[in-house]
């Protein structure tokens, strides 16, 4: 493995950091609690963030699995609203890849220069009511009639969904076969039988907006079917191998900007007579974030050389994202306690990290079902 | 014994083992695997990492379909036909 990065990757980072820092940040606002906005989204967008690993024949920058973590992560360093890089990489990752990798050519050529630039929005729809981490339970049904399939069903969660311009959603063909009886379809917002419900209230990632989906009777034309029937499981695990990967690299940026932030106060905040960065319990607490991060991070670049390399890497993306996601939760509480009471008062932008890590450990697949991967692929 | 009848016999053993945990379900060609919910995700993962290790073969995405996989005789069939 080789850990200098190009100059090419170097001037991306520098340009995505600045850009973030420059629209994104500073003590002027309190950036975690304001709902989507499509201003900032298009900033994003203006620098390639909605298309970084989309071929550049259809207008993204053709990045590799690695490189494009390293940008998402400029941008979750530079950008304090956490919610926007997780909307961005949602829709990138487990909408519009599924369509760069499966997608017919007369499907890509009319839908990824829209959404790889940004002017169209992409989500992903999976979850239902009853079928969480058992995703493939999901009772959401397809019939093929003709020169259409008929969806029937409802999907919760669907980061992005009041925004969207087109949903990747998973039904079943075929419940009796599981896993291998579920395909995937690309439907537009506008087609006629899809309904959105009202925005979801959530504790953190609040300018990412979620919603419930429904599919009454939702016809959708067959060339808008992602790979052959029967695949949509090995769709969706291989949007949540660039998921589990280049979405938590913004998490990754979080946490530098975080400790940075936090290394900062413990040098100019003053207790008993000297920084408490001095005390030895405020430290090596600080060291222990290090750790985390720098852990997690290279988990995350291993992952992604691995991928880039064409080779199997379930279990290394899986304790990347372990990583990351537990080391967010856990430095975020570092974070307000090092803070002390500042760190709990919301005008600081200290508490929201907290607030929106604590879902990292949830979406994407939960710690419990990321362990159970990582187990299964060490023959337990 | 012919080569498919050893493929077949090498993936019984492999699923009695590593799937079923040793259980009798009474196991032969057409058991309905994928049916009774002995194939899930992760079983199917795991178990193209198995073929690929002890035949040699690479399992093309395209063919991990229901039809290859709804019983021994047809995982059978598809792997030999892959060893050509």
């Amino acid at each position: 493995m080789d850990f200098q990065w190009s100059e090419s990757q170097d001037e991306l980072y520098r340009r995505a950091l600045e850009l973030a820092q420059r629209h994104f940040a500073g003590a002027s606002r309190v950036w975690a609690d304001h709902a989507f906005d499509r201003t900032h989204w298009d900033i994003c967008a203006e620098f390639g963030l909605m298309g970084l690993c989309v071929p550049e024949a259809y207008g993204g920058l053709g990045l590799d699995a690695l490189t494009t973590a390293r940008v998402v992560e400029a941008f979750g360093r530079g950008c304090e609203d956490v919610g926007l890089v997780f909307s961005a990489a949602a829709h990138l990752f487990a909408a519009v890849m599924p369509i760069v990798e499966y997608g017919d050519e007369a499907l890509k050529a009319a839908l990824l220069p829209g959404l790889a630039r940004g002017a169209a929005i992409g989500a992903n729809a999976i979850t239902e009511g009853e079928a969480g981490s058992d995703a493939f339970a999901l009772r959401t049904e397809a019939r093929r009639d003709g020169e259409v399939y008929v969806l029937d069903g409802a999907k919760s969660y669907v980061t992005n969904g009041p925004v969207a311009d087109e949903f990747v959603v998973y039904a079943t063909m075929n419940r009796k076969h599981g896993y291998l009886g579920i395909t995937a379809f690309v439907v537009a917002r506008d087609t006629p039988g899809l309904r959105l419900g009202e925005p979801l209230a959530k504790m953190g990632l609040k300018s990412s907006p979620a919603c419930s989906l429904y599919l009454e009777g939702c016809r959708v034309p067959a060339s808008r079917r992602l790979g052959r029937e029967g695949q949509g499981g090995a769709i969706f695990q291989a949007s949540m191998q660039w998921e589990r990967s280049c979405l938590f690299a913004g998490y990754v940026g979080m946490l530098e900007r975080q400790l940075a932030q936090t290394v900062e106060y413990a040098r100019t905040r003053r207790q008993g007579g000297k920084p408490i960065g001095k005390h030895q319990a405020v430290a090596h607490r600080l060291v222990e974030m290090k750790l985390r991060l720098e852990a997690a991070r290279l988990l995350l670049y291993r992952a992604c050389w691995l991928r880039d390399r064409g080779q199997p890497a379930v279990a290394e993306v899986s304790l990347a994202k372990l990583a990351i996601s537990e080391a967010a939760r856990q430095s975020s509480l570092d974070a307000i306690q090092l803070h002390g009471g500042i760190g709990f008062a919301a005008d600081y932008n200290v508490e929201h990290m907290l607030r929106d890590s604590v879902p990292a450990t949830l979406f994407s697949g939960t710690s419990e079902i990321q362990r159970d991967l990582v187990a299964r692929e060490m023959g337990l | 014994m012919s080569t498919s009848v050893a493929i077949e016999q090498t993936l019984k053993q492999y699923v009695a083992r590593e799937i079923l945990d040793g259980k009798d379900i009474g196991l032969d060609a057409d058991t309905p695997l994928l049916e009774w919910g002995v194939f899930n995700s992760l079983e199917i993962a795991r178990l193209l990492g198995f073929v690929r290790e002890h035949f040699g073969v690479v399992v093309p995405l395209e063919s991990v379909t229901a039809e290859h996989f709804k019983d021994l005789r047809a995982l059978t069939a598809l792997v030999a036909s892959l060893k050509g």
